[in-house]
């Protein structure tokens, strides 16, 4: 998977810009699509693998019990958040995994976000785009990361050390970082090796 | 605009601001009224000249006299060399140390592992920086020295001939390794992938001192590599051509 896939199932646009603006403020390769009115619910396919799955509880509302059926089948695997109005009771149709709230300021929207999408990309991996780096490279500097020599990385991986410092060359290029200690702190903050796998 | 010693200092300062930590490395301090240059480098026993051309080779990237600077005395350049190495780790680097913590602080848990990584990053590269000014301060100056001396008694003895043929400038040249390396990771790192959300003013500040460090320490390099290596090279071919056992 190379990225996340997020649906926002929003009516209203200043809501959906909002929370378009805060995904984009984390660091997850996002795949936003947006969703205005219940009947546009149906070109959902059941094959995409929804990641994360934000619905208001005007829209939810509005479903019918058939289509809120279909939709629970369709997000098998993904994360629901709910935003909720004023006052509301969430309806727990859809398992929920986070509420939103009206008065949650910012920070603590990233937050509920984040606690659930961290372990997501654990397990799914990240980004792979033409800026991004690629398995193959994340495998390459993770070994890096690790304190590998080219030909120790080479032997592990089956390949020739010559392909290793192509991968270098481009892991730098693509993340604008030389030094090792530097590759090794992207690969920390980013999760791809665990401070105990560092040793 | 070039520096020239009739003008106010205070103007200088109103021309290009980022001169201030060049000028307090002579001990030139604020308040200097109307005095220009001239006057201000006579009251604190500064060579006029050097003082302009270290003021104008930093306020303009392509201001670089090489023959001019290369005709003052090393002791000159080595001075000012020890006072920029003053200047970063006593002020620069505890100041970025001190907007680290801050930061540290400010932030509520999440993302605190990351600010972990980086605030041990920032160490290690402390670190590094201290150990190559240090050999510089302690190896490197002290061989410049003796083979100015030796240039300049036109008598060259046997044991610094041995001592120029066992370690040259060159080889501290290729060793000259570039610490700026990690200093441009941490700013990517900081620009490119550091988990929100986090007090982005701060995240500012502390990025453009990095940047400002970065372009001090350019400027400071380029002193070495393009003033005193050439020099100490040219003394070190004399000393050797004109050396007869």
């Amino acid at each position: 998977m190379d990225y996340v896939l997020v649906i926002l199932a929003d009516a209203s646009q200043l809501r959906r810009l909002g929370l378009i603006s805060l995904l984009n403020r984390m660091k997850y390769p996002f795949h936003i699509r947006e969703i205005t009115t219940p009947d546009k619910l149906g070109i959902l396919n059941p094959r995409d693998l929804v990641g994360l799955f934000i619905i208001s509880s005007a829209f939810l509302r509005k479903c019918t019990p058939a289509a809120i059926q279909s939709l629970k089948l369709k997000l098998n695997s993904s994360i629901r958040i709910l935003i909720r109005d004023e006052d509301d009771i969430p309806p727990d149709n859809l398992n929920f995994s986070e509420i939103i709230d009206p008065s949650d300021h910012d920070k603590s929207i990233i937050r509920k976000l984040d606690r659930h999408l961290s372990l997501f990309s654990l397990e799914k991996g990240s980004a792979e785009s033409p800026e991004e780096i690629s398995d193959r490279e994340k495998d390459v500097l993770r070994l890096v990361a690790a304190g590998l020599t080219n030909k120790e990385i080479a032997d592990k991986l089956f390949i020739s050390t010559h392909t290793v410092i192509t991968h270098r060359k481009n892991i730098t290029k693509k993340l604008g970082i030389k030094t090792i200690a530097g590759l090794t702190m992207y690969a920390l903050i980013n999760r791809l090796i665990i401070p105990e796998e560092k040793n | 605009m070039q520096i020239i010693s009739k003008m106010k200092m205070a103007e200088v300062i109103h021309l290009n601001y980022h001169l201030l930590p060049i000028i307090s490395r002579f001990g030139i301090h604020l308040g200097f009224g109307e005095k220009t240059i001239e006057q201000l480098c006579n009251e604190y026993a500064i060579d006029v000249n050097f003082f302009l051309v270290i003021l104008n080779s930093y306020h303009d990237k392509k201001f670089f006299p090489r023959k001019h600077l290369q005709g003052f005395p090393l002791k000159l350049i080595i001075e000012y060399l020890l006072k920029s190495h003053e200047y970063y780790l006593e002020i620069k680097i505890p100041r970025i140390e001190q907007l680290l913590r801050q930061l540290s602080v400010q932030t509520e848990g999440l993302g605190e592992e990351s600010l972990r990584l980086i605030d041990q990053f920032f160490g290690e590269y402390r670190q590094e920086l201290s150990s190559h000014i240090e050999r510089e301060e302690e190896k490197v100056y002290p061989y410049v020295f003796t083979v100015e001396e030796a240039f300049e008694s036109k008598k060259p003895t046997r044991d610094l001939v041995n001592l120029i043929r066992e370690y040259s400038i060159d080889d501290y040249e290729s060793e000259h390794d570039n610490v700026e390396d990690k200093l441009y990771d941490l700013q990517n790192i900081i620009i490119k992938y550091l988990p929100l959300p986090l007090d982005m003013n701060l995240c500012h500040t502390i990025l453009m001192e990095l940047f400002r460090l970065e372009s001090d320490l350019k400027d400071h390099a380029r002193i070495e590599d393009k003033v005193l290596v050439p020099k100490v090279r040219y003394m070190e071919k004399w000393i050797n051509d004109h050396f007869i056992s």
